[in-house]
């Protein structure tokens, strides 16, 4: 396992992350660091601090104390609009997209805002990169969507769209939350294996929460396990799943096999 | 009919109505194209970016006075002194717009009705520069533009090249990111745009184009008082802009129309009344549209115009 | 001293703005136009009780009930079927009863500016610190800690207060414990023009009963009422008082910018604290 404080050579660098709301510790110490390419699972029982840990990342929250670096820089407190310039993108737990927008129009604006040219006020926007955004869609499978208001597209095809405005900006480093929230089996793992395809494709760092075991199991390279806001166990999937305080911590007593 | 057809025939309406209209309808049609221009750039952050202002008479009255100021003050000729216009107000909301875009919803609201009052007071106290409360009179435009046919074919092409303007924007990349800043600030920062400054942008062009307005405003009414700042004129286009549609972009026009005609209509006849009748439209209006400003807080799916064909 | 009064007049009407907005979170735009009715029924109440010693205290009673009706009227036929939309489309609703309530006080009273006359045990004026000082504001002074005494009284003593306290911070959970939240929201608008009501019939003596006094006391305690936190009492009474003898010394060392200043000061809080001073952060 590579030490986070040889930052050199990571993608991501997590030191010593605490955050707490109140009395209560939700980040607790937590120390992290991925390679490049890799495919991480973040897992955890509910409340050990995965989408917190994630908020941090993306400096959707100010951490406490710690020190977080992207791509061997120290980017502690810079807000997500700067992170995203650096190649950061994200998704979240709750599916965000723009919904009065076409899914189009929605993967459009973050292709415009990736190369920069959301300040334009001459242009008509309707052309700019309409090609790379379609083509995105089809990726996703979205191709048929596009012009609808993504408001009302299905709930799957939501979490598609929001990755593939994620995706738009090109980011070297990914961050879905629970991307399979609320989805049938089925497509959960239809949807990972495409974030593992594109990964694979484009060399793209993905690093994820998910519930569902199964597909924790079958796409993750390295999986993190948190528990009370610090890492208990970190490792191949064969390692975490032989782990002993991972079992106690899911199903209360180790497994004796 | 194509719509370039309607806009054609609407064009040649326009520029034929001075051989068909006495000078009162003249009138009333400049006040309409203002009005129209006020709100529709008011609705820039309304209905674009989300953002609803309270305080919006503070550009519209920094507009019609900065000019004023510059004929009444300095001499200037007032083909010279209305770029003031924008420049003033412009200067004024990115001045008042730095702190509040830091805020939203209420909070955003209120903070543009203490600034705007501030303006107010300023202009009514100031009474040195100002005329305070007996405000600028003999704000006339050149004797070139002086009858009512020639202001309002002024104004037209002033408020016609505007609202191009301001529809270039709209379609823009620019406007495209305030778009998906007034549906989702969250998301939007993660794709790379920074929220504050993209809405501080937004609110400066709003403040130069209602400056515009202003600065017509002026020089149609001959004078300038107070009042074009106090409160109750920063809700002119928003009632406008809600009486249209601020779901598309030239719903404020349409609404100014309605209002005008409306207001003449009414203060003709009953006078007093008008501010009643007004009150009792926003009242009816708001009760009875099932989800009122559609989305702009609650991220209702809502088709706001035809979607792009893909 | 007469900052003080002011500020007395500002507490009434703004600590029922953020009463109002504590629980119902509605920003009434139309609370000035309360105060306003009230000093007109003031003026009117004054005119036709007949001219005995205790009519002006009849009146002071009368007026605020009055105000109190309207405000029963406006919040069970307009704001119920409002309460679970925009707060900016509340906001407008409440202007538009502004433009309302404005014309038709200048149809019942008419263009002209009233005035009350003060009653004759308090026209006279005392000697305060050697100067002179009008007895009416000295009766006003007195009230003011009787008020807001009274208030906290029901608001920390009473179990309907308690269930205001509880509304300002939960009000799903208010309702899902079995209270009536709807009855409770009438109760409290109610009670917050009654409090609008009386701040203006306490005043109509010491001014101009005018058509333009619903604008100019709602932008005041408007700022009071922000710098203080919205739906907080302590807030409201504190910068009530601040606001008040600010305006008064403002008008005496620096005319021109007092209100600027009072704006600016209410700018400088909505930045640093959009809550208020003593308001609570919303989740």
């Amino acid at each position: 396992m590579a030490d986070p404080s040889s930052r050199q050579g990571l993608i991501l660098a997590i030191l010593g992350l605490r955050k707490h709301f109140g009395g209560v510790q939700a980040v607790n110490g937590v120390d992290l660091s991925v390679e490049p390419g890799d495919l991480r699972a973040i897992i955890g029982p509910n409340g050990a601090g995965k989408t917190t840990l994630f908020n941090l990342i993306s400096g959707d929250l100010r951490h406490d104390t710690g020190r977080i670096y992207f791509g061997g820089e120290e980017v502690s407190g810079l807000p997500p609009h700067r992170l995203c310039r650096r190649g950061l993108g994200r998704t979240f737990q709750i599916t965000s997209i723009f919904r009065r927008l076409s899914a189009l129009e929605n993967v459009q604006t973050a292709f415009l805002s990736h190369h920069r040219r959301h300040y334009n006020i001459l242009l008509p926007a309707r052309r700019l990169y309409r090609d790379e955004a379609l083509a995105l869609l089809e990726r996703v499978g979205l191709r048929e969507q596009a012009g609808k208001p993504s408001g009302i597209l299905a709930h799957g095809d939501q979490r598609r769209l929001e990755l593939a405005i994620a995706l738009a900006g090109a980011p070297r480093l990914l961050l879905l939350d629970e991307p399979t929230a609320g989805m049938a089996p089925r497509e959960r793992h239809e949807i990972m294996a495409l974030v593992a395809r594109i990964a694979g494709d484009t060399g793209l760092t993905v690093v994820f929460t998910e519930h569902d075991m199964d597909v924790v199991f079958a796409v993750a390279r390295r999986i993190t396990v948190l528990h009370q806001g610090t890492v208990l166990a970190e490792g191949a999937p064969a390692e975490v799943r032989a782990n002993g305080d991972v079992q106690r911590v899911y199903l209360g007593q180790p497994v004796t096999a | 009919m194509p719509r370039a057809g309607w806009l054609g025939l609407l064009v040649v309406a326009l520029a034929v109505a001075p051989l068909a209209l006495p000078p009162f309808f003249l009138q009333l049609l400049t006040e309409i194209a203002i009005v129209g221009l006020f709100a529709t750039a008011f609705n820039l952050l309304m209905g674009f970016g989300g953002m609803v202002s309270f305080g919006h008479a503070a550009y519209f009255a920094l507009g019609a006075y900065a000019p004023a100021l510059l004929v009444k003050r300095a001499g200037l000729p007032m083909l010279l002194a209305l770029p003031a216009a924008p420049l003033a107000a412009a200067a004024g909301a990115l001045l008042f717009g730095f702190f509040i875009v830091r805020l939203s919803h209420t909070y955003f609201a209120m903070l543009s009705l203490a600034f705007a009052q501030i303006v107010f007071t300023v202009i009514f106290k100031w009474k040195a520069l100002t005329g305070g409360d007996d405000g600028l009179l003999d704000v006339w435009p050149p004797a070139a533009l002086k009858s009512p046919a020639a202001y309002y074919y002024f104004t037209l092409a002033v408020v016609g090249l505007s609202l191009l303007a301001l529809r270039l924007i709209v379609d823009s990349p620019f406007g495209y990111a305030l778009r998906s800043v007034r549906e989702n600030p969250r998301r939007a920062r993660f794709i790379g745009i920074d929220v504050r400054r993209h809405q501080l942008v937004a609110f400066v062009i709003s403040g130069a184009f209602s400056g515009v307005a202003g600065g017509l405003f002026a020089f149609y009414n001959g004078s300038v008082f107070p009042d074009f700042a106090y409160f109750t004129k920063s809700f002119e286009p928003l009632v406008v802009a809600l009486l249209g549609g601020v779901q598309s972009f030239y719903g404020p026009l349409a609404g100014a129309f309605g209002f005008k005609i409306l207001e003449w209509l009414v203060s003709r006849q009953w006078p007093v009344y008008w501010p009643l009748f007004l009150g009792s439209i926003v009242i009816v209006v708001i009760v009875v549209l099932p989800y009122g400003f559609v989305g702009l807080a609650g991220g209702r799916p809502w088709r706001t115009r035809p979607a792009a064909k893909a | 001293m007469s900052g003080l009064s002011v500020g007395m007049f500002l507490f009434l009407v703004s600590v029922g703005m953020s009463l109002i907005f504590g629980v119902t979170r509605i920003v009434n735009l139309a609370h000035g136009s309360f105060y306003m009715v009230g000093a007109y029924l003031m003026v009117t109440l004054v005119e036709v009780l007949p001219d005995r010693p205790w009519a002006f205290w009849v009146a002071l009673l009368l007026a605020p009930l009055g105000v109190a009706m309207l405000g029963g009227v406006i919040e069970i036929g307009l704001l119920r079927l409002i309460y679970r939309r925009d707060p900016l489309m509340q906001l407008i609703l409440t202007f538009g009863l502004i433009l309302v309530i404005g014309t038709l006080v200048l149809l019942a009273w008419g263009p002209d500016n009233k005035s009350v006359p003060r009653p004759a045990a308090l026209a006279g004026s005392v000697r305060v610190f050697g100067q002179p000082f009008p007895s009416y504001y000295v009766l006003v002074l007195g009230l003011a800690p009787l008020v807001a005494l009274a208030l906290w009284l029901v608001f920390y003593r009473t179990r309907w207060g308690m269930l205001i306290r509880a509304a300002t911070v939960d009000r799903e959970m208010l309702g899902a414990l079995g209270v009536n939240v709807a009855a409770l929201y009438t109760q409290v608008f109610v009670f917050g023009s009654a409090l609008a009501g009386l701040g203006g019939a306490l005043a109509a003596p010491t001014v101009a009963v005018a058509l333009g006094m619903d604008g100019d006391v709602l932008t005041t305690a408007f700022v009071v009422v922000v710098i203080g936190g919205l739906g907080s009492f302590a807030g409201s009474f504190i910068s009530a008082l601040l606001v008040g003898l600010l305006q008064s010394f403002g008008i005496l060392v620096f005319p021109a910018v007092s209100i600027v200043l009072l704006f600016a000061i209410m700018a400088v809080v909505l930045i640093v604290r959009p809550w208020g001073l003593l308001g609570r952060p919303e989740q």
